[in-house]
């Protein structure tokens, strides 16, 4: 009896060393690799912020020197330099216009397709369409429509001459790249609505329609409150847009889109390709994005506080 | 995790002039999106000098598949490295993409699914440490971390080559991490049991068993991770230049200025090849794409 007990511990011991074995066995590359390509990876950057790194063309290598001279000119130029003023006010007014536009927009068309409404089911292929379809494609065929085949258009139908494109014309590219991003950007956002939506039970529903609420009341009163929990992730996640968006200027113009529309996320990306691998240009790019992960990280912890505080409550 | 199963439940609504002014308002985005594809996809089949000159919204005169024929044969993506420019064409644009994309995605998809299988079913403190990493990892914005990235590519013999990216891109933090968490969680040890009774080890389980019962989960994210790696220029542009995709090729023929290749009718062309796998894709999978899909995750 005792023999049998010892032998099933030993045995249970085994089960429980092989488990370990297997755990450690797979644990050990994405252990590893998150090692490396995160900690690593953001831990050398935030060094970075503190070096200078020259080419000591004597020897044919890189020389890396301890300075604060990095970091305070990354500041200095990010919140003195006006060109760096007017990257930080488009950079705030698109995420503004994309928030306060698409958003609404997403939500009603996601309520449409939750309600089932003629097409509906057309319609959530078709807005998911955009976000599957390559950017640099889209952003072309844009691109060359509003340039070319709009003024051609408006010279052949309306007899309008000499209107320009709509982003070669000063005055209507910005406007013109906002509709752009909203236009291609409802896709994976009215799914996730739409999905949301369709998980509020049907007693609520109906309790409403007995109330007299239909329409604009229950998308208002019933379906926004009962998805603001996913509303309130988009918003969240977003805030770190105002540093990382690029709101498609890469696409549309490569290096060189006109500096009253460049966004940090654009300024950082053109920054890091146009350095071609040169070490000695890193720094002040990691120097910046550090500026801006101390801004973006309490500013996300807040917009959080904020909407858990104020947004409404399912009850 | 949440799912899309009550869809089906909710009853036809009466249609209030709320729902038309909704209706109209789809209706006009249809019509904006499909008006500059299908004025990419007729232009595509113009003459740059004989027909689209004089003629930029009309259909062609003479419909023609020259554009799509000189791509094909004389589009090359250029390379430039120490040792002088190399021309890279359309059929191996085709295949760096496919080896990028098909080698990320199933990195992207697996490594999160056995990370979760290990965190979800077994219950050490360090699976509990693993699941709090994904979730801060996700609140936390880090900003212009892209420099030192490439440092980090360099120094450990990854930069410029596919494979250096397929292990970069080898994470599991993200989403996906919880879809496939939220799944094992749920899903009854009783296989898995039971082939431990028949003397099936840890591995057979996990390989025999496990990844058997999630396999359309792990297909959809893999698709959508393949979708999305397909289409993606920017890091293939700056993690790997001497191997150019065919999104770097749609990239760098939107703004070349080699005559051939700047017209908008060949622009067109260009886009239209970019968009014809993926379109297909997307046809061919929709329904697992839009059906599997929620913000909590994705459904077996």
């Amino acid at each position: 009896m005792l023999h049998g007990k010892k032998a099933g511990r030993t045995g249970y011991l085994k089960e429980k060393y092989r488990d370990m074995i297997f755990y450690i066995l797979l644990i050990a590359f994405p252990v590893v690799q998150f090692s490396f390509f995160w900690i690593g990876v953001n831990f050398n950057s935030i060094l970075m912020t503190f070096q200078k790194i020259e080419i000591d063309v004597t020897a044919g290598q890189y020389v890396t020197r301890w300075t604060l001279e990095t970091i305070s000119n990354a500041f200095q130029n990010m919140f003195g330099d006006p060109a760096m003023l007017q990257i930080m006010w488009t950079s705030v007014l698109s995420w503004f216009l994309i928030l306060i536009i698409g958003t609404p927009l997403g939500l009603i068309f996601s309520f449409y397709i939750y309600k089932e409404f003629p097409l509906s089911k057309a319609f959530r292929v078709i807005l998911f369409l955009p976000s599957i379809l390559s950017a640099i494609v889209m952003a072309t065929i844009y691109n060359f429509f509003v340039e070319r085949a709009i003024p051609a258009a408006a010279s052949e139908w309306f007899g309008i001459q000499g209107v320009s494109g709509l982003f070669t014309n000063t005055q209507t590219r910005y406007g013109t790249l906002i509709f752009f991003n909203i236009w291609v950007g409802f896709g994976t956002s009215v799914l996730m609505y739409s999905n949301g939506m369709s998980t509020i039970s049907q007693e609520i529903v109906d309790a409403a329609h007995i109330d007299g609420a239909n329409g604009l009341r229950e998308f208002w009163y019933i379906s926004l409150p009962l998805v603001w929990q996913t509303f309130s992730t988009f918003v969240i996640v977003g805030v770190a847009g105002i540093f990382t968006n690029q709101i498609n200027l890469y696409a549309l113009y490569g290096g060189s889109a006109p500096l009253n529309m460049q966004t940090y996320g654009y300024y950082l990306y053109m920054r890091t390709v146009a350095a071609a691998g040169n070490s000695a240009e890193y720094p002040p790019i990691a120097a910046l994005g550090f500026i801006m992960t101390l801004i973006a990280v309490p500013l996300t912890l807040l917009v959080r506080r904020l909407l858990e505080k104020f947004g409404p409550k399912e009850d | 995790m949440k799912s899309s199963g009550t869809r089906s439940a909710a009853p036809r609504e009466k249609f209030t002039v709320f729902s038309a002014i909704l209706l109209g308002l789809l209706i006009l985005y249809v019509i904006s999106l499909f008006i500059p594809l299908f004025w990419a996809f007729v232009t595509s089949f113009k003459d740059q000098n004989t027909d689209f000159r004089i003629n930029v919204i009309g259909f062609p005169k003479e419909w023609i598949i020259d554009n799509f024929r000189t791509i094909f044969m004389e589009f090359s993506y250029s390379v430039d490295s120490v040792a002088g420019t190399r021309q890279v064409g359309v059929g191996m644009l085709y295949l760096n993409s496919l080896a990028y994309a098909l080698g990320c995605s199933f990195c992207a998809t697996i490594v999160p699914c056995i990370t979760a299988y290990l965190c979800a079913r077994f219950p050490y403190k360090f699976s509990k440490v693993i699941c709090m990493t994904v979730i801060i990892v996700m609140v936390i914005p880090i900003v212009g971390s892209q420099p030192s990235e490439v440092q980090m590519a360099r120094m450990l013999g990854l930069y410029d080559t596919i494979w250096g990216l397929w292990i970069m891109k080898a994470n599991f933090l993200g989403m996906y991490f919880l879809v496939f968490f939220g799944i094992f969680k749920v899903l009854p040890k009783g296989y898995s049991e039971a082939a431990k009774v028949d003397g099936a080890g840890n591995f057979t389980v996990l390989f025999r068993i496990v990844l058997p019962l999630v396999r359309n989960t792990f297909f959809t994210v893999m698709l959508i991770n393949f979708i999305t790696f397909w289409n993606d220029y920017q890091t293939p542009l700056i993690f790997m230049p001497s191997f150019p995709t065919i999104s770097m090729g749609m990239w760098q023929m939107a703004s070349t200025n080699i005559q051939n290749f700047a017209t908008v009718p060949m622009r067109m062309a260009g886009a239209i090849i970019m968009l014809i796998p993926i379109l297909a894709i997307f046809l061919a999978f929709h329904k697992r794409l839009l059906g599997n899909l929620t913000l909590g995750g994705l459904k077996g």
